[in-house]
């Protein structure tokens, strides 16, 4: 069992919101555990205000943690002080995002941040052949011919060649982890199998892992080795993704699969009863953050936070219904 | 109730920083102002009056600076604000007294005026984007909106009074009238204070206009009015509650950014045609170097445009649910 | 499961959706497109060359200027004549020559204190947005006091403590005090910079946020730092001219204010010397007018919003006479709508677009027909062209068609007769909620307006209808009289769609009503919809750009690409055996969660520009089966089936659809 790539541990992240006079903590994260092994692609699957978005910026230091570790090769990512031990950081961990229209400073052309990459990561490069490995980059998330694609700006592109400029960004650095914050939902359906298809081809040629963070659970099923499911803050179902769409432990895990629509499959529409959403977690008490919504609810739901538990190899589910294999 | 709240604490604050600015200012400059204004206050004020004096411009300093500053926030609270030099042996907050009514009549009625008559010209302007009257109108503004008040004053009174002969020329009334309230006076002042309200309002309107104007167009493209267009409403209901309540928000809050340079053109207007009110006062005192009463006007006028910032607050926090909320 | 090579995944970038060529467009940069818009506007070009016209009078006034302006050599209080084109002063100067050696005060004054309030505005501005917490709360609370502090007469208490400002005092007074609004405007809009990714970006990557607020930031805002300039340097012009004309001024410079002073000293305007006292305020009106004008200009380029484009000016044929000519096929009844060759274009910046290029369907009494495409296809426009809510910001007009509801043409109906059949007869469920709801009324209240605008019904009526149309939408009634903003999203979603239900109308427009929700919620909602629809019989136009959501609901699909109709059927047989190759392409693009995993293509490339789009088929470039006659000939469609596809695959299939179309 070697040792993962990245490990967190009880990772939980809060936000004072409110007023002077009456401060609340919304709970965005709460002591979410899990392992990114190298060369894997893992899916963390979430609607909007699941946490999932937290996650990727605790691991792209854009926050620090409330409380629980990253642990990265090994090292805790407290303990990085210096700015070089940063920068480093910053090198073998990096992010795409997920508005292709936002992501690009508009003033520059498309080049600048591929370009900034390899000046605060890649030293090694000179001036000189800067020029030549940038078109490199270009040319590798497939956007050809790298001398035109040079010389764009971004409002010349199109969403889809903007994340790809997104990727090269990102691997202008060499890193060992991309964290993708839902690359695809902003990109027309047609273009999305493309980028995904890209990624896959990334993990393979270069070795690279991905945290790749979704609301589509079919775009996860496509390329992911591993799923892990939020609900609320907390991690509420994680395994082998064939294994998890197939027999989902979790009940939102279980509601999830069925609100996904399949032109395949046949027209089995199941209750329209659940026209709940997802809490607000703010200032939460003890218990399952999904009981008001839970078909399969039952008294101790509502006082014990379940924590996720082996329910199968290699799978894990916060559930106190749950039914092992 | 709680916006209104923090309003008020801004505005304590920023009326400390001009009492404090009043106090630091005299003693930061360099030159002896104080020294010459003591020297011409002697022998002349009663003890109280020239202590009180002596704290606000720090001469004979026994005191420390820090405790001459708490003597003469004492002072201001309990409204000793000295004695005037110009209108002597009178008071400062006698005097004020005096000239605050012409210039809330004056300024305070034509900034309502042109605020009002600016927003409902900028509102049906950009309603009717793109007719004759739209093209023409903006850059008229931003020309309009760019003349110092002081000159179009001397262009009005030279074209109004001395060419044409409608107005009178300067002052607040005709000197052989008594004051008070009878009907010669009332006619009269009013006669005297017409072109001056003509100048502010022609410089003022520009800017809300203009401001309107783009406010409601950019409004215009917002979903809600497409969608009360699609519900069948009346063009008129449209551009009132739809579009109308939405676009005067921002004006509003420019409303009382621009109120400070109304408030300075108005009182360069007020010098020009000798009119009686608080700016007019103000010059004068800086041109006698009455150092008391110049401060005390100062305020006077920071009050007031605080007082008119705070209603423009709490008409937003009426019009705009959400500012109650944010709180 | 073999894997994707690099070849499957090659964006080409030589269709790109783009504004020009590709040469050209190496060409462009940001800084290029702000001199090509500040050339466009009149305005700006109206204030750059006052404004030229004053610095070359500050930079060479001895070239222009007559005579010395401090000479006292003529004779006094002259009116204008040939040698002195705007008469001498009391003192005997030549006023022309004053005016134009006074420019340089007020030239270098407006640059410096332009500069100096500028410079402070970015520095606290930007500071403040993008530092935030204490770091934003003090430099916020300074700069609305200074702000809210009137400045002029602070300013005079300033300069009436020091007697005779000379020139350098009046800058740093006026740069200190004058930055506020400025640093405002700022901090605003780095505070709605810091949603971009791109800054987070920049930080992710490891710059220094020093780095991030001086190359990242600033170079996007430059047109407001621009506009900032502007304004103080207006702001300079009058608050100095104002100062010097009141006398705290050094008399004995050479500027427009002091000439002023002078004037009014010497009661210029009665002793008939008008000139000297009013052509130097022309001068600073003049000046600070240019100011004030580039100032607009620059609003104007930096919000789209503002710049009005009519179609009439880009030739296209908009006439009445040409919607008309489509010849008149009467309706069938069993129709409630009838769509005939609409077309409908805009003009953008380059030119002008057809978003909607002759598209034609029919739609049954209840039927649930689903509109899909991509990006740019047309399908908004199409239906907000159906409902007649064109205009700003979609800025479009139906240039050709009919469009029959309930027998009569909507396109050629007057606004007055339209408004009566809205939302009684037909209503619109918009894409966002948050922004179709006004913001400052009450659900309540949106729903009294539609009902009094159509019914006279009383207000108890109203009060219990609306709570009706909640209730039938699984929202509690006592939501009725929130804000919107009060409201969940979903919910708010589910109140547009009851408001929609307010008159039972026969015909429901939904333009994407719901991709702001999850997936579960999407789920939940589609299912209510199509229960009212069974339950209520009205007909639904649904655009999404999620088929595979919409499929389970609808009765007949349209799909459409780059403006046209690529397909239109059934919805389970398109989905069984779609047609255009578009179609294929798109029903391979999903992933499933059920059955085998397979490799999936996807469509490579982009649609096409349709600012010049291709005279063949305009899905030629990404067809896997395209034939030489494809990029050739312009496409008809063709009915296969009872299908339309618009595709020269199928021709032998097909009886081609001439008559349908009209004037084709």
């Amino acid at each position: 069992m070697s040792e993962p790539l990245l490990r967190a541990e009880g990772l939980t992240r809060h936000f004072s919101v409110g007023k002077l006079l009456s401060r609340q903590r919304l709970h965005a994260v709460d002591d979410v555990n899990f392992e990114i092994g190298r060369g894997e692609i893992v899916a963390l699957v979430g609607e909007s205000g699941s946490g999932k978005s937290t996650v990727a910026r605790l691991l792209a230091r854009v926050y620090k943690p409330t409380a629980g570790e990253i642990t990265f090769e090994g090292r805790p990512v407290s303990t990085l002080r210096t700015r070089r031990q940063r920068l480093a950081y910053s090198s073998d961990v990096v992010m795409v995002f997920q508005d292709p229209y936002s992501s690009l400073n508009p003033a520059y052309r498309v080049t600048h941040p591929i370009e900034r990459g390899l000046v605060l990561h890649r030293r090694e490069v000179a001036r000189r052949t800067r020029r030549a490995e940038v078109e490199n980059s270009l040319g590798s998330v497939g956007l050809v011919p790298t001398g035109q694609v040079a010389a764009k700006f971004p409002h010349e592109l199109s969403g889809g060649q903007r994340q790809r400029v997104g990727f090269a960004a990102a691997l202008a650095a060499k890193p060992k982890l991309i964290v993708a914050d839902e690359p695809v939902s902003m990109l027309d359906v047609s273009i999305r199998i493309g980028i995904l298809n890209l990624m896959s081809e990334l993990r393979e040629r270069e070795g690279v892992s991905f945290l790749y963070i979704t609301h589509d659970v079919a775009g996860a099923r496509y390329i992911a080795d591993r799923v892990l499911v939020m609900y609320a803050g907390h991690l509420v179902e994680e395994g082998p993704t064939e294994d998890v769409i197939e027999r989902p432990k979790h009940p939102y895990t279980q509601l999830l699969l069925s609100a996904v629509p399949d032109p395949r499959a046949p027209l089995g529409v199941s209750d329209a009863a659940d026209v709940g959403e997802p809490p607000k977690v703010i200032d939460p008490k003890e218990g399952c953050r999904f009981r008001a919504r839970c078909p399969l609810a039952i008294d101790r739901c509502e006082t014990e936070t379940p924590r996720l538990r082996p329910v199968g190899r290699g799978r894990l589910a916060a559930c106190h219904v749950a039914e092992a294999d | 109730m709680r916006f209104v709240l923090r309003r008020l604490g801004f505005f304590v604050v920023t009326l400390w920083a001009a009492v404090t600015l009043n106090f630091l200012i005299p003693r930061l400059m360099p030159g002896n102002a104080a020294i010459a204004m003591m020297a011409r206050y002697k022998g002349h004020v009663n003890p109280q009056a020239l202590h009180a004096i002596q704290i606000a411009f720090g001469v004979n300093n026994h005191q420390s600076l820090v405790s001459a500053y708490f003597a003469y926030l004492g002072n201001i609270a309990r409204g000793h604000f000295g004695i005037s030099l110009t209108f002597f042996p009178d008071t400062v907050a006698h005097q004020v007294l005096q000239a605050l009514p012409w210039t809330l009549a004056l300024v305070g009625v034509t900034t309502v005026m042109a605020f009002v008559l600016g927003t409902l010209i900028g509102l049906v302007s950009g309603w009717r984007r793109g007719s004759v009257v739209d093209g023409a109108l903006p850059p008229l503004f931003v020309i309009t909106s760019a003349f110092p008040y002081f000159w179009l004053a001397l262009l009005s009174i030279w074209l109004f009074s001395i060419k044409l002969g409608w107005f009178p020329e300067s002052g607040g009334y005709e000197v052989t009238t008594t004051v008070g309230w009878n009907w010669t006076f009332i006619t009269d002042a009013v006669n005297h204070s017409i072109l001056p309200a003509l100048t502010i309002i022609v410089t003022a309107i520009g800017g809300w206009i203009l401001t309107m104007r783009n406010n409601m167009i950019t409004v215009l493209t917002e979903d809600y009015v497409r969608m009360a267009r699609a519900k069948g409403l009346k063009p008129w209901r449209i551009m009132w509650t739809y579009a109308g309540r939405n676009a005067i928000l921002p004006n509003l809050v420019g409303f009382a950014m621009s109120l400070g340079f109304v408030v300075g053109g108005a009182i360069l207007v007020e010098f020009v045609f000798n009119y009686p009110g608080v700016g007019w006062m103000f010059l004068q005192s800086v041109e006698n170097q009455d150092y008391a009463l110049m401060q005390a006007l100062f305020l006077m006028i920071t009050v007031t445009v605080l007082l008119a910032i705070l209603a423009a607050d709490v008409a937003t926090a009426i019009l705009d649910p959400r500012t109650r909320e944010r709180g | 499961m073999s894997l994707p090579s690099v070849a499957d995944s090659v964006e080409p970038v030589g269709a790109t959706v783009g504004s020009g060529p590709p040469e050209e467009a190496t060409k462009r940069s940001a800084g290029a497109d702000l001199w090509r818009a500040i050339a466009r506007n009149r305005k700006a070009l109206v204030g750059l060359c006052i404004l030229l016209f004053f610095v070359v009078l500050a930079a060479i006034p001895g070239q222009i200027a007559p005579d010395d302006p401090r000479a006292k050599i003529y004779p006094r209080g002259l009116g204008p004549s040939v040698h002195h084109l705007f008469g001498t002063t009391a003192y005997g100067e030549d006023v022309f020559s004053q005016l134009v050696y006074g420019t340089r005060q007020s030239i270098l004054i407006a640059f410096a204190v332009g500069g100096l309030a500028t410079l402070i505005a970015v520095l606290v501005g930007v500071s403040a947005g993008y530092l935030g917490g204490t770091t934003d709360g003090v430099l916020s609370l300074i700069t609305d006091v200074i702000l809210v502090i009137p400045i002029f007469p602070l300013i005079i208490v300033i300069a009436a403590y020091e007697r005779n400002a000379g020139f350098l005092t009046l800058v740093v007074v006026l740069g200190v005090l004058g930055w506020s609004y400025g640093a405002r405007q700022l901090r605003s809009q780095t505070l709605s910079l810091r949603r971009r990714d791109f800054l987070e970006a920049a930080r992710v990557r490891g710059e220094r946020r020093s780095y991030v607020i001086v190359r990242e930031i600033l170079p996007t805002m430059t047109s407001l730092i621009l506009a900032s300039f502007l304004g103080a340097a207006l702001y300079a012009v009058l608050f100095a001219a104002g100062l010097q004309f009141i006398g705290l001024g050094n008399p004995n410079s050479q500027s427009w204010g002091t000439m002023l002073y002078w004037a009014e000293n010497n009661e210029a305007l009665g002793a008939g010397m008008p000139y000297w006292a009013i052509m130097p305020g022309v001068c600073v009106a003049l000046l600070g007018a240019a100011f004030a004008l580039l100032n607009y200009a620059f609003d104007e380029i930096s919000s789209p919003a503002l710049r009005l484009r009519k179609l009439e000016n880009t030739g296209v044929d908009t006439e009445r006479e040409a919607k008309a000519a489509v010849p008149a096929r009467p309706p069938d009844p069993k129709n409630i709508l009838e769509v005939r060759n609409l077309s409908v274009a805009y003009a953008s910046e380059h030119g002008p677009v057809v978003a909607v290029d002759d598209v034609s369907f029919d739609l049954g009494r209840s039927e649930f027909l689903g509109v899909v495409g991509e990006s740019a296809c047309g399908k908004s426009t199409l239906v907000y062209a159906v409902a007649r809510l064109l205009g700003a910001p979609l800025a479009g007009e139906i240039t050709r068609g009919q469009v029959l509801f309930k027998g009569r043409d909507m396109v050629t109906l007057a606004d007055r007769e339209l408004r009566h059949i809205r939302w009684r007869d037909y209503s619109v469920v918009m894409q966002s909620a948050m922004n179709a709801l006004n913001p400052v009324l009450t659900v309540a209240a949106q729903m009294r307006d539609a009902c009094e605008a159509h019914s006279t019904m009383t207000r108890r009526e109203i009060e219990a209808r609306s709570k009706e149309v909640l209730r039938l939408v699984s929202i509690d009634p006592v939501h009725l009289y929130s804000y919107p903003h009060q409201l969940s999203g979903g919910m708010r979603q589910r109140a547009m769609i009851a408001m929609a239900l307010l008159f039972t109308p026969e015909l429901i427009i939904m333009d994407e009503p719901t991709s702001a929700l999850d997936v579960v919620g999407q789920r939940s909602l589609m299912v209510q919809i199509k229960e009212l629809q069974e339950r209520l019989g009205f007909a639904v136009i649904f655009v999404t750009h999620d088929m595979s959501l919409v499929s389970h609901f609808s009765d007949r699909l349209l799909v459409m690409y780059a403006a046209q109709v690529a397909e239109l059927g059934r919805t389970r047989q398109l989905f069984d055996r779609p047609l255009h190759p578009y179609t294929q392409g798109l029903l391979e693009a999903f992933p499933s969660i059920h059955g085998a995993k397979e490799r999936l293509l996807g469509i490579p490339g982009s649609p096409p520009d349709l600012l010049h789009p291709p005279s063949g088929c305009r899905f030629a470039p990404r067809c896997p089966h395209v034939m030489d006659r494809c990029r050739a000939e312009p496409q008809r469609l063709l009915e296969v089936d009872g299908e339309l596809v618009r595709c020269l695959l199928h021709e032998q299939a097909a009886a081609s659809v001439p008559a349908k179309e009209g004037v084709a």
